[in-house]
């Protein structure tokens, strides 16, 4: 850290320098265009000219051309050096799509139904040079209909909707960064749904006859994690003394709102899986004394807490939370601990790569509703934690390749319990969420996982106004990560499944997707009589031609908007065809 | 610096006519007359206080500046509580309660008593903003003492630094600097004293340059002395009244600024009482609990204004083109 912040203050100095004495009068390099390669499709991807069934004639893509296809796979198969999880996607027939995988994948369906897996056609993807990025087509209750920048986006109902047709005519987005804005439209009656409220905003919304309050379930746990390679953490004595010397009860009733918990696990309960084996350790702040003095430090160590002061559901006043833990080690434990506030990307950074010699506060919500989201994330090798614990690693390995819901079950109640026993971390809330809505507007629901679902909702008019913390980036959410973004995505693009209000992955654009016996092939049957925005009709080709854009980093039509496409690389372990990492410097 | 050592040195140093070349003759009514002056030499700073003295703003200024001096000193006295304890572990208490009999200024977002952490705030704020000043003061009043004194390359080099210096937004460089050094009270004091210290230096430059062309510098040269004896002793202590005026006004600025950084997570650390960080906490809940963000504010302008009328007086009183 200090290495860095010496370099930076060198760049900081030259800068200096260099603006005070006239530099810089250069016209700046255009970073912005975005080059893409067109010449490195590979052999691997078959194309399809138009959107009819996939035929045994369609003949493998000719290089830079961008064009729909039948089939996308990796080049080298499931070689070793290949990281993703997908090996191949193919269009087996008009409305049939095949998933074949390198590895058994018990969470398929539930990141299969994640918004930027959802489907445009093929013709439009290919059109836009796989960058639609202000006008997606998709199948969804409602098609866009104007996005006048740094204002609104308009949408309208989607007359042929496949499914039960909205109540609502049309739908507006707006944006308004502060929780107490955002409620103040709806007191104001130009808004009719505003997301995200701030815990302390809470109280004036029910006190509020006009506005109901709605809870959001999205799981989500904040915990105060450990390095196991710095001093003390490197004793599990110490480790298991700070689980069981902090009064997590005392911080949740005190400093989160109403619906939000203790944890007995590190995932929240409503996942399969996530609640088995022993729960926490009570708060037992002698016992926590004893083990401290046993592994050797009767009156505590210094130590630092560090934290980023940034609003998250599961820590939402981090300052507050940090100097109540920072209390509670001094006066459960003596442990004396600085708090150390860093900025988010740079926290996140160190975090990451191990670099926190302290504790840290950090958290997690839930991308998809399966226990591997939570377990394999952290505790699957990540250096956040420092060395990896082999036991837990080896554990969840094998959940990771049971697909079987009942099987798993035994493997997390063992991972769990590894988990308690070595306290990698001390989870400390899963906290609760809240929208707001008027009063007026019926069915108004937070689903747990995705954005509002507002063709169920019933409005007072024809009209209901979506106030969100901010504007879209983009709306080709394929290639998008923020929740601004997605939010709108899901009101007009569907994917093969979708997240219902409890979170469960449903069927969408696919009547069903089954594994075999291995869950290594998915075969999704795609629903019938589906038809786009612009009126063409869905098939499996639109499938495929999505996917690969995300999927295939060797298309021509892999573009997108950053052209990171974060969710297929982390979801999904690794891009197809992807140049090999020692070239992409 | 007192007035025995004003008054001393311009006596020691022989020049009697010279000290009196220095006091400019006040308007009608404000100080001794012209002839006065000749028989009894009346030092700068008892006529400036005089003056200081006479304007009821500036008055205002010392009284709140001098109160807030004595509740930083008797902070342990004046709080009512612990500023760091969370009273809900020992009282029938809830955070964010409003103001009460218990509790003059409520409590804030962890259960603490708001008016201790105010009080105790004193003693970080005003420490530092004169620590700031004083840094700055003493470096940049070196710098330009050197650049003004030497002139030629020397002058040229120095100054071109200051500029540079002054030449960036001051608040954006303080926020890299105590960024890059970390977030510490202590790289505020160095963030915001680099940022500060090219006004003093270009101040104490221009007194320099005037006063080595009075005949007493001159006559001390022609004898022999030294540069640094002439820096030291005849030149320095000539230019301090401009560089106290504008460093009392500076404190002002320099709470601001040191408030600003740890607002922005970049001065004072949890659970350090410093108004800024105080201000940082619990700015979003200005809508639902308005005494949270509202008393600190009040400090920090009540400070701030106190130091800014007492600035203001002070140049008033020692700056003659300002007089009636």
């Amino acid at each position: 850290m200090r290495t860095r912040r010496r370099l930076i203050a060198a760049a900081a100095a030259a800068a200096l320098v260099i603006t005070a004495c006239g530099g810089g009068d250069e016209e700046p390099a255009d970073t912005t265009d975005t080059e893409t390669s067109t010449d490195t499709a590979t052999d691997s991807t078959e194309t399809s000219a138009s959107s009819e069934a996939p035929s045994e004639e369609a003949s493998a893509a000719p290089a830079g051309e961008g064009e729909a296809v039948t089939t996308v796979s990796n080049e080298a198969g499931c070689a070793e050096d290949y990281p993703g999880k997908i090996g191949s996607i193919e269009a087996t027939d008009t409305l049939e799509v095949v998933f074949t995988l390198c590895s058994p994948d018990p969470a398929f369906l539930q990141k299969v139904a994640f918004i930027p897996f959802a489907v445009q056609p093929s013709e439009h993807i290919v059109e836009t040079g796989g960058a639609p990025l202000e006008n997606p087509i998709g199948t969804g209750p409602f098609a866009l209909d104007t996005w006048n920048r740094g204002s609104e986006l308009t949408f309208t109902a989607n007359a042929d909707y496949w499914g039960d047709a909205p109540a609502a005519q049309s739908l507006v987005f707006r944006w308004a960064t502060e929780s107490a804005q955002r409620i103040t439209e709806l007191q104001s009656g130009t808004a009719q749904y505003a997301t995200t409220l701030s815990a302390p905003d809470y109280e004036l919304v029910e006190g509020d006859e006009n506005l109901q309050l709605l809870e959001d379930l999205n799981p989500n746990v904040f915990y105060m994690g450990f390095n196991n390679t710095y001093e003390p953490f490197t004793d599990k004595l110490v480790r298991q003394a700070i689980a069981m010397g902090i009064d997590r009860q005392r911080i949740v009733d005190t400093y989160y709102p109403t619906g939000s918990e203790v944890p007995d696990y590190f995932t929240p309960c409503q996942i399969e899986n996530a609640c088995v084996g022993d729960p926490w350790y009570d708060f037992d702040p002698e016992a926590a004394r004893n083990m401290l003095a046993e592994a050797g430090y009767p009156d505590g160590f210094d130590t630092t807490i560090y934290l980023r002061d940034v609003y998250r559901v599961y820590l939402p006043e981090p300052q507050t939370v940090a100097q109540e833990i920072q209390t509670q080690l001094s006066e459960n434990l003596g442990i004396n601990a600085e708090i150390e506030v860093q900025e988010s990307g740079a926290f996140i950074e160190a975090a990451s790569a191990g670099e926190l010699d302290g504790i840290h506060l950090l958290g997690w919500g839930a991308d998809y509703p399966h226990v591997t989201n939570f377990l394999d994330y952290h505790f699957a090798g990540n250096e956040q934690f420092g060395d990896a614990y082999t036991d837990i690693v080896d554990t969840l390995a094998q959940g990771a390749a049971t697909v079987d819901v009942a099987e798993a079950e035994p493997i997390y109640t063992e991972a769990n319990n590894l988990i308690r026993d070595e306290v990698p971390m001390v989870p400390i809330a899963h906290g609760a969420a809240a929208d707001a809505a008027v009063a007026g507007l019926g069915n108004a629901a937070s689903p747990p996982f995705g954005a509002p679902q507002f063709d169920s909702m019933t409005p007072e008019g024809d009209s209901i106004v979506f106030v969100q913390n901010a504007e879209p980036i983009s709306l080709f959410c394929t290639d998008e990560s923020d929740g601004e973004s997605l939010s709108a995505c899901e009101q007009v693009l569907e994917g093969l499944y979708q997240y219902d209000l409890e979170g469960n992955a449903v069927p969408a654009l696919a009547e069903e997707c089954a594994p075999n016996e291995d869950g290594t092939v998915w075969t999704c049957s795609l629903r019938e009589g589906v038809t786009f925005h612009d009126g063409s009709e869905f098939d499996a080709t639109d499938v495929v031609t999505t996917w690969s854009v995300g999927i295939d980093a060797a298309s021509p039509l892999h573009v997108g908007n950053t052209g990171g496409f974060e969710y297929y690389t982390y979801l999904w372990g690794g891009l197809m065809n992807a140049p090999p990492a020692e070239d992409e410097g | 610096m007192s007035d025995q050592f004003l008054d001393g040195d311009l006596r020691s140093s022989g020049a009697e006519a010279d000290a009196k070349r220095t006091v400019q003759p006040a308007g009608p009514g404000e100080g001794p007359s012209p002839d006065a002056l000749l028989d009894k030499p009346t030092s700068i700073w008892r006529l400036g206080m005089r003056r200081f003295f006479r304007r009821k703003l500036g008055v205002l200024g010392l009284a709140i500046v001098t109160l807030l001096t004595l509740v930083a000193l008797f902070a342990p006295v004046l709080a009512p509580y612990d500023p760091i304890q969370q009273l809900d572990r020992v009282e029938e208490v809830q955070r964010r309660d409003p103001p009460s009999s218990e509790h003059l200024l409520g409590l804030d977002s962890n259960a603490r008593d708001q008016l201790s952490r105010i009080i105790w705030g004193a003693r970080i704020s005003l420490p530092l903003g004169v620590s700031i000043v004083m840094v700055a003061i003493m470096i940049g009043a070196a710098i330009g003492a050197i650049a003004g004194y030497f002139g030629g390359a020397v002058d040229s080099v120095l100054m071109r630094i200051m500029d540079v210096i002054l030449g960036f937004p001051a608040l954006l460089l303080a926020v890299a600097i105590a960024y890059v050094l970390g977030p510490q009270i202590r790289n505020v004091l160095i963030a915001v004293a680099v940022v500060t210290l090219p006004q003093y230096a270009r101040v104490m430059r221009s007194s320099v340059l005037s006063i080595k062309e009075i005949d007493y510098v001159a006559a001390s040269q022609a004898l022999g002395a030294s540069s640094w004896r002439m820096l030291r002793t005849r030149i320095l202590p000539n230019s301090l009244t401009p560089l106290i005026v504008l460093g009392t006004l500076g404190i002002a600025g320099a709470i601001l600024e040191a408030a600003a950084l740890s607002f922005l997570g970049l001065g004072a650390q949890p659970p350090q009482p410093e108004w800024g960080a105080m201000l940082a906490q619990e700015y979003t809940l200005i809508q639902t609990y308005p005494h949270l963000v509202i008393y600190p504010g009040l400090a920090i302008m009540i400070t701030v204004l106190g130091f800014n009328l007492l600035g203001d007086g002070l140049r008033d009183a020692f700056d003659p083109s300002l007089n009636e």
